[in-house]
């Protein structure tokens, strides 16, 4: 008779953790007020939303929206390209294959770290306060954004580069950033430019939220277009938006085919 | 020209790479060293420039002691001795002539480097290095579409750039064919006889050791067991460094 | 001897990207009616905000206010991942070209990314008049957003496997369903629950933000505050919110490594 090994136990974290997740799942709809009777009963109101968003006004959004549309635009160009250009430099010291030294790469990678936990509205709503209304603050808060989102995919891209030619360099005497931009930057310059792509179209998203907090961008009429439920006039607004994002989507495709 | 005085490596962890070397080179040599892997042959060489430093005793380059030499000294002391690897280190996405001025980074201020606004004099010594391995035809070709003897030559052209006095190679052809391996050795041992540079060299090959060495140097577990003219080397001595017969994947073979 | 000439292709490429780099910014900044101004007033005056924060308001009042506000974008991230999770799963198979037929995956991609393209406080304002202020928009505008994301996602793991375990399935008789259930959803699962969990960590941040539209969670808070100029509160909101975010992460990130990385099992 052969004897079967004995069975590995479920591990504790599936053994403890599905029923939890399943139990906090539950407490959770409970709590935001799921109610399916409720629910159903509110659909009926879908009219006021449907009934215009799919009536789209598109002159006066062409008329109205398009100055604010081209500053969301503009916003969103200033900020990938300041804040990604700003993260460069700081990934090299947020990853430990370009920066031995234990402190500062910590200091670093919390930096970035903290910034990242921080919303983009939530910056753009203390940037509101303490500069000012207006576009300004809009670039500030996405810089911080690009900046955090570039930090955090840069520097794990610098974790697994090859760390031979910087061995090569730092051996014949070269110093640390001339070894760094002459032998890790070449290595990750597709990758800086696929994210910075891809940060440009997030950006263009997280602008148009801005504007609902007077921080610039055209999320300030679609704010007050909203409040008197005139989804007529923000659906060619949003339709307008994905366009863009569409077309800088292709362009980018195109773009990273050529450098590639 | 080399001292290795008492030199000790023991790697965190407690492996002893090295144990009580007492070495001298003199200047213009060309010595070869061999032994298994994990010997100590690439601790060894790493200890001269220190790349990796030595846990006891110091060694000495040209006078000036490198395993105690402030980070300034350092720099110094590394311009002057360059270094090939057996993975070729070049840095992939840039040209050939862009990897071999890094050759030239120690003498260069930072601001020049970074926007390319290279002396014309650096970058003579640039054009002279890629001659002297017959390559300078492909200056601006990507390091990654070189085939792998062409990207050691360009290494040993950065190397040269940085006009050593002293040239380090860490198993230099260990991933390319015989042939290819003794173009890359008869380089290396043209520019020591030519421009006199001290040139110790890596090898695993017994037999390329024998082709192009005069002095040789055997390691096995950390120790300095051999020590001589590549003349006067028996079989026995080489069963002595590698505690065992020889094989046949301790020579190169042939070029086919 | 002389040095070759550099291609000009490779210069002209560089150039030009430089050239629309500094064309880009020079004419959002003007555009924007940003000056040099504008930039060096700028850390001043947000040494002054910060400062006005600190010491943050701990008082028993504003935990009151702010700890269940703080707790609902918890819970309405969670839910609003779980809708997400639970309805794009079934779709990402639909989506996947290697297990539906061609059209359907590729209506079903669209769909997709249509659904992907609103950010979840645009989805949040079409709920608001339906659902009302409140958790229950957030949580929607929160799931159904994911189910784009997640639906993508997905659809592309599926769409990676390796095709091998399915083959010996068949060969031995076995029918599509249990190529799906045997061959695909072990190997996707790993990858896809590890989806889930960063969408998580995304849609706390998202849920944070849902507030300043009144659908929920600790958005209306710091809007409030710092409409009400009361920094020290606000502050505490900040940090409340940093904390909440950096916890979950943490552990977000430790279960999706373990998730991938695989349990060694002691022979």
């Amino acid at each position: 008779m052969i004897n079967l090994p004995k069975k590995p136990p479920p591990s504790l974290m599936v053994f403890l953790g599905i029923p939890s997740a399943l139990l906090f799942s539950y407490y959770c709809f409970l709590k935001v007020g799921f109610n399916l009777s409720d629910f159903k009963e509110n659909l009926e109101n879908r009219y006021l939303v449907t009934d215009p968003l799919f009536n789209p006004k598109w002159s006066w959004a062409i008329e109205n929206a398009s100055e604010a549309l081209v500053e969301t635009i503009q916003i969103a160009i200033l900020a990938s390209i300041v804040g990604c250009f700003v993260a460069l430099p700081l990934s090299f010291y947020a990853s430990q294959t370009t920066n031995q030294n234990k402190v500062s790469y910590f200091l670093y990678k919390s930096f970035l770290n903290l910034v990242r936990t921080i919303p983009d509205l939530f910056w753009a709503m203390m940037f509101t306060v303490a500069v000012g209304l207006g576009p300004f603050a809009g670039v500030l808060a996405l810089v911080m954004f690009s900046l955090a989102i570039m930090g955090k995919l840069l520097s794990e891209t610098i974790d697994s580069i090859d760390p031979g030619p910087l061995e090569a360099a730092k051996s014949s005497g070269a110093s640390h950033n001339q070894s760094v931009f002459t032998s890790a930057l070449p290595q990750v310059l597709p990758n800086f430019t696929a994210y910075f792509l891809y940060i440009f179209e997030l950006c263009i998203r997280a602008s148009v939220i801005l504007g609902l907090v007077g921080a610039g961008g055209v999320g300030r009429i679609i704010e007050t277009q909203r409040i008197f439920l005139r989804f007529d006039r923000i659906s060619p607004i949003i339709v307008l938006i994905l366009l863009v994002v569409i077309l800088i989507e292709q362009f980018s495709v195109w773009l990273r085919r050529r450098i590639l | 020209m080399i001292k290795f005085e008492n030199v000790g490596v023991v790697y965190p962890g407690g492996v002893k790479a090295l144990d009580n070397i007492n070495l001298e080179i003199n200047e213009g040599d060309f010595v070869i060293i061999v032994g298994l892997s994990g010997a100590g042959k690439s601790t060894l060489l790493r200890s001269i420039n220190n790349l990796v430093k030595p846990t006891d005793g110091n060694v000495t380059v040209d006078g000036n002691n490198v395993t105690n030499a402030s980070k300034k000294e350092l720099k110094q002391i590394r311009s002057d001795i360059g270094m090939i690897f057996q993975t070729f280190n070049l840095v992939n996405r840039s040209n050939v002539l862009k990897n071999v001025l890094t050759g030239r980074l120690s003498q260069v201020s930072t601001i020049r480097s970074i926007t390319g606004l290279w002396p014309k004099d650096d970058k003579q010594i640039a054009f002279d290095a890629l001659q002297r391995v017959e390559i300078l035809e492909k200056a601006y070709v990507r390091g990654s579409n070189l085939s792998g003897g062409q990207q050691q030559r360009v290494g040993i052209a950065r190397a040269l750039a940085q006009k050593p006095k002293v040239m380090l190679a860490d198993e230099p052809v260990a991933s390319l064919d015989p042939v290819t391996s003794r173009v890359v050795m008869s380089y290396l041992k043209k520019i020591n006889q030519e421009l006199g540079i001290t040139t110790i060299v890596n090898l695993h090959f017994l037999d390329l050791a024998k082709e192009f060495g005069t002095r040789l140097i055997g390691l096995r577990e950390g120790n300095l067991v051999y020590d001589g003219n590549v003349d006067d080397v028996s079989d026995a001595d080489f069963e002595n460094i590698y505690g065992r017969s020889i094989k046949s994947s301790d020579l190169i073979g042939d070029d086919d | 001897m002389s040095l070759p000439k550099q291609p000009i292709q490779q210069r002209i490429l560089k150039y030009t990207i430089t050239a629309l780099i500094i064309v880009g910014s020079i004419w959002s900044a003007s555009g924007l009616e940003i000056t040099l101004e504008k930039i060096l007033k700028a850390p001043e005056q947000i040494a002054i905000l910060v400062g006005a924060m600190f010491p943050l308001d701990l008082s028993a009042e504003a935990i009151e206010r702010i700890l269940p506000k703080v707790a609902e974008s918890l819970f309405i991230a969670w839910a609003g991942t779980v809708i997400g999770a639970l309805f794009s799963f079934p779709i990402a198979f639909l989506a996947a070209n290697n297990v539906a037929v061609n059209y359907i995956s590729e209506t079903t991609k669209q769909i997709l990314n249509g659904i992907r393209a609103f950010p979840e406080l645009i989805l949040a304002f079409v709920f608001l008049p339906i659902t009302g202020l409140g958790a229950l928009t957030g949580t929607l505008a929160i799931g159904i957003h994911s189910i784009g994301t997640l639906g993508k996602l997905s659809s592309e793991v599926i769409e990676g496997i390796d095709e091998g375990p399915l083959e010996a399935i068949k060969s031995s008789g076995g029918s599509k369903i249990n190529e799906l259930l045997f061959g695909v959803v072990p190997q996707v699962m790993p990858t896809i629950t590890s989806y889930w969990l960063y969408r998580f960590e995304i849609n706390l941040r998202a849920s944070a933000v849902l507030g300043v539209v009144g659908a929920g969670g600790v958005g209306a808070e710091l809007i409030n505050q710092l409409r009400f100029r009361d920094f020290p509160r606000a502050g505490t909101v900040l940090v409340a919110t940093v904390v909440l975010v950096l916890t979950v992460d943490t552990i977000s990130a430790a279960i999706r490594r373990r998730i991938i990385k695989g349990r060694s099992v002691k022979v």
